[in-house]
């Protein structure tokens, strides 16, 4: 089968090759041309950009034919799904947690156990999705620790309509249609996408499926008026609604006990945008955020129909905020910002609503004292109300040593705050007996079990730790932009990534059940460095080749200690031997693949309208949790052998370029790993439909 | 070099047999190595789990009491007394001492391999069974002698953690905890039965702290 599929690729690119070669270049190959405004907060050239950025264009998204981001983003370099209560993004090492996931600028909320589920997002709306590498809390404050991921979508350039759909394995349907409408001073963009697929089960034997079908929509609005030259006003609106399905089974293997309900999901965003340019050197933005991300499930005994459990969480993100950049000079630019953001929290496990707020101030100072030289220096003040105040600053450089080799450094202090439930959770689980408090619902809940004698013991006294303190990271990256040929470009980037004040959970007092009264307290120290190494390269005017490879060291710094203090143990599962842990066997954070490889070769021929593709994805070994009982990752059996996913896809404009037909493979080899890789469906075959018409 | 190790362990040898031949003493018997015993599938107050929420049902709530002199269990009957050294129920497990037994015994956590304690350390802190909610072997996962994993509800006994027992009449024994369940299976599941505990253990009689 593989040698087939081998043959065919050689077959196919064999023949698209020997046709004529016509120039091409929608796919941006060299792309120093291009604007990015993520690394600074202003549009600035990616050329001249001292942080390590990466571009996906929507060229390369239609290329691959991808719907949802997870799909994009698992193909770049350094970048890995990790899935913990959804598809979260691993950047440089460091869990979904870390990154902050923006829209046009503005933070996406609603995260369950600290991952963000990217597969809410559409991509049929995406203009470039600008992916910053390194701590960014000097612009955006918390959650900004290994990097940031932007999306920035379409707007009303041009009018224009498409409608588009895209049908394939698993019954996926997607059906996505776009409105653009410019006219002197008004500009209106509107999107429509609606996903639906019946999911997959992996271990058919089993009630319930891997993924259940699940269904949703995404509406965004966005709206422009230029009241002059120098006022204009934006708007942006999104909404998001999603129902999946729910079905397990909570009872024995002969004596089963079947679960069954609904789950739903909304995300919903506005954003008004005021843009003053008050001169040539002084531009100015009023931004008012505003996000609520909403969840609900139900759930029932298939048996008797009664309720197993309801919940519901609601989240709020209210965020006005002001921006002005100023023009010294072209040596000096100043990005100077302000805002409040108040949040709140209500849900099942919470006491009422909480609430809480951050005053923030930032500034960024870029300058070049000579032509070769850009250096950029940052930093951000948080207070926050619950957990005390925090400074981000940030220093980077950019110093062209010839024309062809620049090098990349910069160094700079991240933090992701504590989140709502590390600060009020409130829960007692009533079946088992034990407890979980936030940090500042600690004090009051234990002495309430006190009064009512159900503490047997304190174990760790929750006043003489004091406040829960932000998780902060210090980075360095250091790197070289190498374009030994105007066809290649190679960017090689080293980074180390120093992270405290871990949130982790502790026992803090014994019940008299017997059970724990869990909480949060700063415990680890952990670290992760490798390095990056990505290229493109046009082969000709119609082929281009990208490479990219990551070697990442990922490890808990106490767990360092204590394995060379020789005072960590293994127990050998078959012999029951008891052994101590050396250094060598100690592989680091569950999760991590030292080794990660991608490779994608794309084939474009604008003047017949043909382009394909084919793209590997190699995740190499990684730990996919305790087996041996001693909680770490140390031994053969912790871990998953690493496996290559291979996807293609094939395209076809016709009509004058107005028709567009797709069709593509994911995971063409059907790489499959139910019990430990859940988030690898099989192949998937698909066809998709493009349409679109433009005035002019 | 392996000739010259050869020559010395020779040299070594005579020269050991000599020496022990000079000191030989008929009246005291070299002593016997003590032998590690493993005990298997104690069960320790069986019920039911419900797999879906870890609730049990079925229990009797009795400890059961082990004799490590003996090598047998302790009949319930005897619990007041010093005939029992160590007592199982769920993952608790309880010593014959403090102010809640009546036997003179303790126990001290000792974190290392069990071959390489040789001898009871002379900074050794015995703790008591003082009441049920404080007992000498903490019972809170992490704190005690395993590891309870949340995610897979599987009860793993740390390893590295040796249990050293001043047992009911007073003297020492240590004990690893090598399983709690049937058989210690090799992959185990929520459905594999458990409170059956496998443990290894050696026993010194003469009342020395030496093992």
């Amino acid at each position: 089968m593989r040698y087939f599929f081998t043959l065919l690729f050689v077959a196919f690119f064999s023949i698209l090759h020997a046709q004529e070669k016509l120039p091409a270049d929608s796919l941006k190959t060299l792309n120093l041309g291009e604007v990015v405004v993520t690394a600074t907060r202003t549009e600035k050239l990616l050329a001249a950009v001292p942080m390590l950025v990466t571009i996906i264009n929507q060229q390369q998204i239609k290329a691959m034919g991808s719907l949802r981001l997870n799909e994009v983003l698992q193909e770049q370099t350094g970048l890995v799904i990790q899935t913990n209560h959804g598809n979260g993004i691993q950047m440089q090492g460091m869990n979904p947690d870390y990154t902050l996931i923006l829209i046009d600028g503005e933070p996406l909320i609603g995260r369950t156990a600290g991952t963000l589920e990217l597969s809410r997002l559409a991509v049929g709306n995406i203009k470039q999705i600008e992916i910053v590498k390194g701590p960014s809390s000097s612009l955006y404050g918390s959650e900004a620790l290994a990097g940031v991921v932007n999306i920035i979508t379409e707007n009303s350039k041009t009018t224009k309509a498409t409608l588009s759909s895209r049908y394939g394995t698993n019954n996926t349907l997607d059906i996505s249609g776009s409105l653009s409408l410019s006219k002197n001073k008004f500009g209106a963009y509107l999107f429509a996408n609606r996903y639906s697929t019946g999911g997959y089960a992996l271990l058919p034997q089993t009630f319930g499926q891997t993924v259940e079908p699940f269904h949703n929509y995404t509406l965004q609005g966005k709206f422009n008026y230029d009241f002059s030259e120098k006022v204009k006003f934006s708007l942006s609106t999104r909404y998001f609604i999603e129902n999946q399905q729910s079905n397990f089974d909570i009872g024995e293997p002969q004596n089963p006990n079947f679960v069954s309900g609904n789950g739903q999901v909304k995300d919903m965003n506005f954003n008004p945008i005021l843009h003053y340019k008050i001169s040539d050197k002084w531009k100015t933005q009023f931004r008012f955020y505003n996000s609520v991300y909403e969840t609900n499930s139900k759930l029932n005994y298939l048996v008797n129909k009664e309720v197993y459990d309801e919940t519901f969480f609601r989240q709020t993100f209210l965020r006005p905020e002001i921006q002005t950049e100023y023009f010294l000079s072209e040596k000096h630019i100043f990005t100077l910002g302000a805002g409040k953001i108040w949040e709140s929290v209500a849900a099942t496990r919470y006491n009422g609503t909480q609430t809480f707020s951050t005053n923030y101030a930032f500034l960024q100072y870029e300058f070049q004292p000579v032509k070769k030289l850009n250096l950029i220096f940052g930093g951000r003040f948080d207070n926050h109300s619950a957990y005390g105040s925090q400074l981000s600053p940030k220093l980077s450089l950019q110093y062209d040593i010839t024309p062809k080799i620049a090098l990349r450094a910069s160094t700079g202090v991240g933090f992701k705050a504590p989140d709502f439930r590390q600060l009020y959770l409130n829960f007692n689980n009533a079946v088992a007996g034990y407890s979980v408090f936030g940090t500042e619902e600690l004090g009051a809940a234990i002495a309430q079990l006190q009064a009512q004698n159900q503490i047997a013991e304190i174990l760790l006294d929750p006043s003489a730790i004091g406040k829960i303190k932000a998780e902060k990271s210090l980075a360095y990256n250091f790197g070289f932009k190498i374009k030994p040929i105007e066809k290649l470009l190679i960017n090689l980037n080293f980074f180390r990534n120093d992270i405290s004040n871990l949130i982790e959970t502790q026992v803090f007092a014994r019940k008299t059940n017997g059970q724990n009264v869990f909480s949060y307290r700063n415990l680890n120290e952990v670290f992760t460095q490798g390095v990056e190494i990505d290229a493109s390269c046009r082969l000709d005017q119609n082929f281009t080749f990208f490479a990219g490879y990551q070697f990442l060291q990922a490890k808990d710094k106490n767990i360092i200690e204590q394995v060379n203090n020789g005072e960590i143990f293994k127990r050998d599962p078959q012999t029951l031997a008891v052994s101590r842990v050396s250094s060598k066997e100690y592989g680091g954070l569950f999760g991590r693949s030292p080794h990660t490889l991608n490779v994608k070769l794309f084939y474009e021929n604008q003047q017949r309208g043909i382009s394909a593709n084919v793209r590997g994805i190699y995740r190499g070994k990684y730990g996919i949790g305790d087996r041996n009982g001693n909680l770490i990752l140390d031994d053969d059996i912790e871990y998953v052998s690493g496996y290559f996913t291979w996807n293609m896809s094939v395209s076809k404009e016709l009509l004058n370029k107005k028709l567009r037909l797709q069709t593509g493979i994911d995971n063409i080899f059907n790489q499959k790993d139910p019990q430990n890789i859940p988030n690898l469906a099989g192949r998937l075959l698909w066809v998709s439909v493009n349409f679109q018409i433009s005035k002019n | 070099m392996k000739k010259l190790n050869f020559s010395f362990a020779i040299i070594a040898f005579i020269a050991l047999s000599v020496f022990s031949s000079c000191t030989k003493n008929d009246s005291v018997e070299p002593a016997k190595p003590l032998e590690a015993k493993i005990y298997s599938n104690l069960t320790a107050d069986l019920v039911t789990v419900n797999p879906a929420n870890g609730q049990t049902s079925g229990g009797t709530n009795r400890f059961t009491l082990f004799s490590f002199a003996n090598n047998a269990i302790v009949a319930n009957a005897d619990s007041a007394s010093n005939k029992w050294d160590v007592g199982f129920r769920g993952t608790t497990i309880i010593v014959n001492g403090g102010a809640i037994r009546t036997g003179q015994g303790g126990a001290f956590i000792y974190t290392g391999l069990f071959d390489e304690l040789k001898e009871v350390p002379s900074t050794a802190t015995f703790a008591q069974d003082n009441a049920p909610t404080s007992l000498a072997i903490p019972t809170t996962s992490g704190m005690g002698w395993y590891n309870y994993n949340p995610a897979t509800m599987i009860i793993t006994p740390i390893a590295g953690k040796v249990l050293v027992i001043r047992t009911g009449d007073g003297k020492f024994a240590k004990m690893e905890i090598l399983s709690y369940y049937k058989d210690s299976p090799t992959t185990i599941t929520l459905t594999t039965p458990q409170r059956h505990y496998t443990f290894r253990y050696i026993y010194q009689p003469n009342g020395t702290k030496v093992f």
